[in-house]
């Protein structure tokens, strides 16, 4: 399947890649780890997919406080908008 | 093991574990447990009289309300004597019962921790299915809600304690509840509910004495209130059960290894080679401070995994113990069975039966190289987050290089290399049981444990630098298994 073209389902999309959940079941407040099952590990590599999949210059300290697919998407978002600055 | 920090508890441990230590030589025969593939019906009642079950259980229920470190020395005496026992002890104190103490409601804790402080019911714990181990989101036990009860259909695999439990906590998908569109959840179940049976024993390499069975649940209808905890809150739950079972499984790896290290001194000094015993000899020498240093350091890191009272901490300490002593243990009984030459390879020994026993503290409980990923990545998060820290020992500042090194070359894609996170995990936990065995020494300031903490260090060095700079790389792996290479993500 082709990767969609829009943020949110982007990082749905590559959300769905890890975890056994349909991407139309993946809702912004979900917790990564809680609801979707992630552990710190995937959860980590579902934030090093993203930073290579969107080319964003993310470090480990940035991802600190993401713990929701909504704050998944939103960090792609500021990341994005840095990089077009 | 010897409490490095006394405290008022510490008197009441010692009194129960020279209590242990007297049953065990009494009544406790681990060669006839191994060739019966049983433990005794009257060593589990003689444990239980001595109020073994409920150590860590609360005192309005029976139990003794000790510590985890106070668990772990009990546990520690036990694997002295057998590990089949030490498992079984284990397991009900941490995996079996830790859920069931920490989230249970009080009508839970009535129904069932009175019998389980006891000993009348032993407890069991489960998350192994056949088609997931380490990966919880892969779980195919399925509970769903059906009224007033949740309907259970699956298989778990390889349960502790399986063929004489008295309560199972398991780990069942339950999607949909809480709220949660996939969640995991833990359920208490009975041997005696419908549609829950117990399978056939597991014939096993060690362990033999102690009950390893699948569980097989077949529109199992358990009432609505065996939910432990929240529901779908499972993986928050499991986390710190299952650094208690790492932690209290890394005990029974000290007590293991403190067996054979005593066989082998003992072996060692009267017989003789060379016209000299063997302990006079140079290179037996140096392997047996190296397998005193070992036991210290193992020692020294499940203590001070014990007294971490931070959720957090406990977890990565115990990812560190569960590997350090695993690894620990068998290594300290394979040079056992060297050292006693020819004898060691004879069951009578004992070394043997040890060696056997704790290959499995390797892969259970998480299996190491999964576990070492898991650390590898802890530690890189924190040290990212922290920086290089000033005024650390100068194997604490060769970790911070490697794993700061790590992301400034990789930045997150580190995360997606896992082999990388197990060098690093590798080197954390050599690093870490080098800081418990260091500050232990400290606390003494005996000149014999300096010793064993400076073996320990120069070890810790080795791992590091092993860790740091890896044998084999993505084209020489790929080359090996005739493989075209295709990117980092296989």
């Amino acid at each position: 399947m082709n990767a969609p073209a829009n943020v949110d389902a982007r990082v749905i999309h590559l959300i769905s890649q890890l975890v056994p959940v349909k991407p139309q079941d993946i809702k912004p407040e979900q917790r990564l780890r809680d609801d979707l099952g992630m552990d710190s590990v995937s959860s980590m590599e579902l934030l090093s997919m993203l930073a290579e999949d969107f080319e964003l210059d993310v470090g480990v300290e940035d991802v600190a406080d993401v713990h929701t697919v909504g704050q998944t998407i939103e960090l792609v978002k500021v990341f994005l908008a840095k990089k077009a600055a | 093991m010897r409490a490095d920090v006394v405290d008022e508890r510490t008197e009441v441990v010692d009194a129960l574990r020279e209590q242990v230590r007297r049953f065990c030589e009494r009544e406790v025969n681990a060669r006839d447990i191994d060739a019966a593939a049983r433990i005794p019906k009257a060593v589990l009642e003689g444990l239980g009289a001595l109020g073994v079950f409920g150590v860590t259980l609360p005192e309005a229920y029976g139990g003794a309300g000790l510590r985890l470190e106070d668990a772990c020395r009990l546990v520690d005496e036990l694997a002295r004597h057998d590990r089949s026992v030490a498992v079984s002890v284990g397991l009900h104190l941490g995996l079996g019962t830790r859920g069931l103490v920490r989230y249970g409601t009080a009508a839970q804790h009535e129904r069932w921790l009175p019998k389980l402080a006891s000993g009348e019911a032993i407890a069991a714990f489960s998350t192994t299915e056949p088609g997931a181990g380490s990966d919880l989101s892969s779980l195919r036990t399925v509970a769903k809600e059906d009224g007033a009860h949740l309907v259970v259909d699956g298989e778990k695999s390889y349960v502790t304690n399986g063929g004489f439990a008295g309560l199972f906590t398991v780990a069942v998908s339950t999607p949909g509840l809480g709220g949660a569109q996939r969640g995991q959840s833990l359920v208490l179940v009975e041997p005696t509910d419908p549609g829950f049976s117990v399978q056939r024993e597991e014939h096993k390499l060690g362990l033999k004495g102690s009950s390893t069975t699948g569980l097989v649940f077949e529109n199992a209808r358990l009432p609505r209130e065996r939910l432990l905890g929240e529901p779908g809150q499972g993986p928050r739950m499991l986390a710190h059960i299952l650094s208690w079972g790492r932690t209290l499984m890394s005990a029974g790896c000290c007590g293991g290894a403190a067996y054979c290290l005593d066989k082998t001194v003992a072996h060692a000094q009267q017989r003789t080679q060379f016209g000299r015993p063997l302990a006079a000899l140079d290179v037996v020498k140096e392997r047996l401070a190296l397998m005193h240093a070992r036991h210290f350091a193992m020692e020294a890191l499940v203590l001070a995994t014990a007294r971490q009272q931070d959720d957090e901490a406990l977890a990565v300490h115990s990812l560190a113990a569960k590997v350090f002593c695993s690894e620990g243990a068998g290594w300290v009984a394979d040079e056992a069975v060297q050292l006693h030459g020819g004898l060691g390879f004879i069951e009578e020994t004992g070394v043997a039966m040890v060696l056997r026993d704790v290959r499995v503290t390797r892969i259970f409980e998480g299996a190491n190289d999964v576990l070492l990923t898991h650390l590898g990545t802890a530690e890189l998060t924190r040290r990212a987050s922290e920086g290089r820290r000033h005024s650390v020992s100068e194997v604490e500042a060769a970790l911070d290089d490697f794993a700061l090194s790590l992301h400034s070359t990789h930045k997150l894609r580190v995360f997606r290399q896992p082999r990388l996170l197990h060098a690093l995990g590798a080197a954390t936990a050599w690093v870490m049981a080098s800081r418990a065995a260091t500050q232990r020494a400290h606390l003494t300031q005996h000149p014999t444990q300096l010793a064993f903490a400076k073996l320990v260090e120069q070890q810790a060095h080795a791992a590091v630098a092993r860790a740091s700079t890896p044998l084999t790389d993505d084209t020489l792996v790929h080359a090996a298994l005739g493989l075209e290479r295709t990117g980092a993500r296989p």
